[in-house]
């Protein structure tokens, strides 16, 4: 009895005080190190299955993406150029490496019974991570921590229903608020008068976990409706989520 | 191990010795869990849930390992080592899920407690019971799970929308509890205050 009062008032306390419990930094502690084994294994056994069913058209995804590859190329240098010629661009991108890039984390563990879309990474507060840090990959933005143990930090992913992050559209700077909805990202509170089209990229606006400009999907419905205050936008992540594996944390500024 | 004829007399003379008013006795004998194995069953589900099941989803369900383990173990040990095997449970949940504050703490606890409360009874030991009794305990935690969030300031429309998860969380529940119970009838033995 005494046992079972303790663990419920350690979990009640630590959710008013919106610390992590004794319970949970013990257990996470514990747990990342198995997570850690079980990822490897889960990354290994997907690879191997991966290759196994692409066997066949292993060559034919050669060729496109070696001209995949080769159109990069061209894009990259043409957009070297235009970074030399921006000093803006330049002196941002300046800025990012003196401020440090992030810290850089692989994915561990998910949300055990797969009712929030958040994931476990292996960085926690010893790395510096903290409540609120944004997680990005070279996909564009991951979403935002939300809890940290000494070893590893709990990711509330960006397409989760409580996350909101501010959010405009890149075309027209027009203002919203990026909601998940569990499989995408729903962009709503944008004025009536902002004219939303299809494939427009949605990046961050400057906010408590992202700086400006990251970016988050593309608009793929946008629903208009008569006599609304704001309209809203179906958002499709940029990033892959089933496949991430490597995210990196923003140190929250 | 089947019984000798001397085993079932001495229980029975156990029995009538303690009951006088009654000829009846118990058909099995005591089969209580062992801890530390079913310690390693949590951290093994816990750890399937969080890492390579979490890739093995069916409509965004998987199968959840944890309120079949809690509810077994309750009905076989009592209300009151069911609601601390719970709460230990859904604690590592809370603490691996990292968002839902202590909702999986309250509602494996409340699981724990109410599958305790069927220790002794026909419930706890007939496979016709146990098998539906599994989908159900994953259904009500998950209930209890909304009502908890709801209670810690989330929106009731987030455990809503995963209501087909839930719904395909007991189904699969039920279907390994039957095979587990098909494959090792033993855990599906009585135990000894069977009424």
């Amino acid at each position: 009895m005494i046992v079972a009062a303790a663990i419920a008032l350690i979990q009640l306390d630590s959710l008013k005080t919106g610390k992590p419990s004794v319970i949970a930094v013990a257990v996470t502690s514990i747990a990342v190190f198995a997570q850690e084994a079980g990822a490897a294994a889960g990354t290994f056994a997907r690879g191997a299955a991966a290759s196994v069913a692409n066997a066949p058209r292993l060559a034919e995804q050669n060729a496109e993406l070696r001209e995949k590859d080769r159109l990069l190329r061209i894009e990259n240098a043409r957009l070297r150029e235009a970074l030399a010629a921006a000093p803006d661009a330049r002196a941002i991108a300046a800025l990012a490496e003196q401020t440090g890039a992030g810290t850089l984390a692989t994915i561990v563990g998910y949300d055990p019974e797969s009712v929030s879309r958040s994931v476990t990474i292996d960085r926690g507060s010893l790395a510096g991570i903290a409540p609120g840090d944004g997680v990005m990959s070279d996909g564009g933005v991951v979403g935002r921590v939300v809890a940290v143990a000494p070893l590893s930090s709990t990711v509330l992913l960006v397409t989760d229903g409580a996350s909101k992050v501010p959010a405009v559209v890149e075309r027209g700077r027009w203002w919203g608020i990026a909601t998940g909805t569990n499989t995408a990202i729903r962009l709503e509170y944008v004025s009536q008068d902002a004219k939303l089209k299809l494939g427009d990229i949605v990046v961050t606006g400057e906010g408590r976990s992202f700086h400006a400009g990251l970016e988050i999907g593309r608009i793929t419905s946008v629903d208009h409706p008569d006599g609304a205050l704001y309209q809203t936008a179906i958002v499709t992540p940029s990033v892959a989520f089933g496949r991430l594996a490597h995210v990196l944390v923003l140190r929250h500024s | 191990m089947s019984r000798t004829n001397a085993d079932i007399a001495r229980t029975r003379a156990l029995w009538t010795a303690n009951k006088p008013g009654e000829t009846g006795a118990p058909a099995y004998e005591p089969n209580p869990p062992v801890p530390w194995q079913v310690a390693l069953a949590l951290a093994a589900a816990l750890l399937w849930q969080s890492s390579l099941g979490a890739s093995l989803q069916f409509r965004g369900a998987g199968i959840s390992f944890v309120p079949l383990i809690v509810a077994w173990y309750a009905v076989r040990m009592g209300w009151l080592r069911g609601l601390t095997f719970g709460l230990i449970a859904g604690a590592c949940e809370d603490a691996l899920a990292g968002s839902t504050g202590a909702a999986w703490t309250l509602a494996t606890g409340l699981i724990g407690l109410a599958c305790g409360r069927l220790r002794g009874t026909w419930f706890a030991d007939t496979r016709l019971a146990l098998v539906p009794g599994a989908a159900l305990a994953t259904f009500l935690r998950y209930c209890a799970f909304a009502v908890a969030m709801q209670s810690e300031g989330r929106p009731l429309a987030l455990p809503l929308t995963h209501l087909h998860v839930a719904l395909w969380q007991s189904a699969f529940g039920a279907i390994v509890a039957f095979v587990v119970l098909r494959l090792f009838p033993r855990l599906g033995a009585a135990n000894p205050h069977r009424r």
